[in-house]
């Protein structure tokens, strides 16, 4: 089965490389050709893979999924409005993975920092955005980055000049339309610069514009100069039907601060990879990530994480909630490298059941080769705590209620880390919606 | 008058042990009865399954609240009811704000009760002016609940609880514990503040410090599982001088005659 969905994919990146290779240059040919070669050379992960252990890819590879060029209808206005965040942007909207000018918002984008359509700015800047693009998502890394590569066209370029301080979040939201005769693959790359103390907020929304099966491939780079502050959340909203594997992948210069927050809610399955390593002293990095999944969604994610230079800490937090028969994984690895002392690292991850059928792996993993550390880590898979249960009931807070109450207390110490208020409501709508249950829930 | 609660030959079994074994108990409206008796007499167990705790095993006996079969009935909706029980061991729950968790229980009271439910701004008023009674700093109310508070602070909390839920039938297991003597006096008070003809209550204690704020109108003995003796107040007293010990005779009576 993975065999006949690779030659699906090697011959779609050859046949989208044929019809732009007149137009590209040979800097963008040569990288697209590399994409597809790493393809052929890795073919798609089984269950033997390592990294991708609990995960089978079978239903992902197996259809024929292509990219499609989108005519789009009225009502993804609808859906903007739901996912975008108030303010006056800078926005960028992608349909299916194309960028529509129409629905974004280019105004009001400050002095110092850039945010445009990756299509539009390949022409202009040229192989001069090789030092993000390639930099550290790297198609000879994972068979999904080579595809990535591969149909590499559209996307966005953010930049931030040294000292820029940005107050306003960048979004980029990316909607996937209902379809029914092909299913559409959508292959967005982002590339972050953030200068010299620079600090920026990014904001990565997924979400879908009505049920369907479609498959994001999405690779964001991002590379912050010394004393730089990125912070990047990603909400994953996706149609339950949907397939969506991303990669975020960040180089830390010295002293740079970074966060991740991480929400995944959609996906038949979603698979989310975030990989940082700290290229000098004094790197500060926080992940923190949040799963919940019901039906038989399967929630995959991936983490590592490169003490490489000496003092930097990072702390790692991912929660899973997981009903009916959803599965829950996380795999994380931290690197504390011979050379890496004072290094702090911190990585729990703690997973919810709410039903016998569901299905949590976790895998908090360090390898500490450096000895002047402080290193702690842990894992727990658990279900609602009864003596807690107990007591709200106890005050008349009926079970079903008491429960949703808990299971949400649960999730707020994700949800109520992300440091952007607006986010974090939208996001507490989306649980509200999600978690068994229904009523308003406000903690 | 008819009893608003009335224990007959009440058997509880936890993990496989008989804890309760034939408590027979009256409580009148308006009545306040202590309870009182060592440590592993089995207090707590008759608070929990008077509460509705699930794994306290009822193997014999009846539970009448307002002539309404108590036992039959869920946690919740037994508080819907008119039940309150302090906990010994106020349990924290991270994540859940204290206010949001008290309003959240009020509401859902009040709609088992076909009440209408309180919104923000008039349950803020309420909890505000209930907290007065117990010196519950307003801090605390938007705290997560009992998370990180001391063990007076969790007891108050207990306390303001009782007054914004205002029960029919308080059980209070050993809510004076672990208090000093100023906050014992704070706690005793809202207590005190809160008897009403319309409120009974069951005031467990291990100590009779507790009643000299709180006058119970009865005592009664617990001991091995059994109710050994039950007086007026002045009965405390004599528990203090003479120490649980002395009823070691009246235990093994009731004992030999089981
Ligand atoms: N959850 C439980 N599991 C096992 N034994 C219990 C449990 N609860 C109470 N017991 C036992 O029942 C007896 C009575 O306990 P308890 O009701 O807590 O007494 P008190 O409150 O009077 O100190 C003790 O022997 C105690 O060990
Ligand atoms: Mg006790």
């Amino acid at each position: 089965m993975t065999e006949t969905g690779l030659r699906h994919y090697l011959e779609l990146t050859e046949r989208f490389q044929a019809e732009r290779s007149a137009s590209a240059p040979e800097w963008l040919r040569a990288f697209r050709r590399e994409g597809t070669e790493q393809l052929a050379r890795q073919g798609f992960p089984t269950s033997k893979h390592e990294e991708w252990k609990y995960t089978q890819v079978g239903p992902l590879v197996s259809q024929a999924f292509a990219p499609v060029r989108t005519v789009h209808e009225a009502d993804v206005q609808e859906a903007v409005a739901r996912h975008a965040l108030p303010g006056p942007g800078p926005r960028l909207v992608f349909v299916d993975g194309w960028f529509v000018r129409e629905l974004s918002l280019l105004g009001g984008v400050p002095a110092g920092l850039t945010v445009r359509s990756l299509r539009e700015a390949l022409p202009e800047e040229g192989e001069a955005l090789t030092e993000v693009l390639g930099r550290r998502g790297r198609a000879e890394e994972s068979p999904f980055t080579a595809l990535n590569a591969a149909l590499l066209e559209e996307g966005a370029l953010v930049r931030v000049a040294p000292g820029t301080v940005c107050a306003e979040p960048v979004q980029l939201l990316f909607l996937t339309l209902e379809r029914r005769e092909t299913p559409v693959l959508s292959s967005p790359r982002v590339l972050v610069m953030a200068g010299e103390s620079s600090e920026l907020t990014l904001v990565e929304s997924y979400g879908a514009v009505g049920p369907g099966v479609s498959f994001t491939n999405a690779v964001t780079e991002a590379v912050l100069g010394a004393g730089a502050h990125l912070t990047h959340l990603k909400v994953q909203a996706e149609a339950e039907t949907a397939y969506h594997v991303g990669g975020l992948h960040v180089e830390q210069g010295r002293d740079s601060r970074f966060a991740s927050h991480l929400v995944s809610l959609g996906g038949a399955l979603a698979r989310n990879e975030v990989h940082t390593v700290f290229a000098a002293e004094g790197g500060e990095c926080t992940l923190h990530g949040l799963y919940v999944g019901h039906g038989s969604q399967h929630l995959d994610h991936y983490t590592r994480l490169d003490h490489a230079h000496p003092r930097c800490s990072s702390s790692e937090l991912y929660k899973g909630v997981l009903d009916d028969k959803a599965r829950g994984t996380f795999h994380g690895r931290v690197l504390v490298r011979p050379d890496a002392q004072h290094t702090d690292a911190r990585q729990s991850n703690r997973n919810l059941l709410l039903s016998e059928g569901a299905m949590a792996d976790a895998r908090p993993q360090m390898e500490i080769l450096a000895d002047d550390v402080k290193c702690s880590h842990g894992a727990t898979v658990g279900r609602l705590d009864e003596q807690a249960l107990f007591y709200l009931r106890a005050r008349g807070i009926p079970r079903a209620e008491a429960e949703r109450l808990l299971t949400h207390a649960f999730a707020s110490e994700v949800v109520g880390a992300v440091p952007l208020a607006a986010l974090r409501d939208q996001v507490e709508t989306l649980l509200a919606l999600k978690l068994p249950g229904a009523g308003e829930i406000r903690v | 008058m008819r009893p608003l609660l009335s224990i007959k030959d009440l058997y509880v079994r936890v993990a496989g042990r008989e804890v309760l074994k034939g408590i027979n108990l009256e409580l009148l409206p308006g009545e306040v009865h202590a309870i009182m008796g060592p440590n592993g007499s089995g207090k707590s167990t008759l608070s929990q399954v008077l509460a509705g705790r699930e794994s306290y095993e009822v193997t014999g006996g009846q539970v009448l609240f307002d002539g309404k079969d108590l036992l039959a009935l869920p946690a919740e909706e037994r508080a819907a009811a008119g039940v309150f029980m302090a906990f010994q061991y106020p349990v924290e729950i991270p994540g859940v704000g204290n206010l949001h968790f008290l309003r959240t229980a009020l509401n859902a009271q009040r709609r088992g009760r076909g009440l209408e439910e309180l919104d923000a701004m008039d349950f803020m008023q309420l909890a505000r002016e209930k907290s007065k009674l117990v010196q519950l700093d307003q801090a605390f109310m938007q705290r997560s609940v009992n998370e990180g508070f001391s063990g007076g602070e969790k007891k108050r909390n207990e306390i303001f609880q009782m007054a914004v839920l205002e029960p029919k039938l308080a059980i209070l297991d050993e809510t004076d514990s672990g208090l000093d003597i100023d906050a014992l006096r704070v706690v005793a008070g809202g207590i005190n503040a809160l008897r009403s003809t319309e409120r009974s209550m069951l005031v467990i204690t291990h100590y009779q410090r507790l009643l000299d704020y709180v006058v119970p109108d009865k005592v009664s003995v617990l001991a091995g599982g059994r109710i050994v003796k039950t007086g007026g107040r002045e009965l405390a007293k004599e528990l203090e001088q003479k120490g649980y010990a002395w009823l070691g005779e009246a235990a093994r009576a009731v004992e030999a005659r089981a």
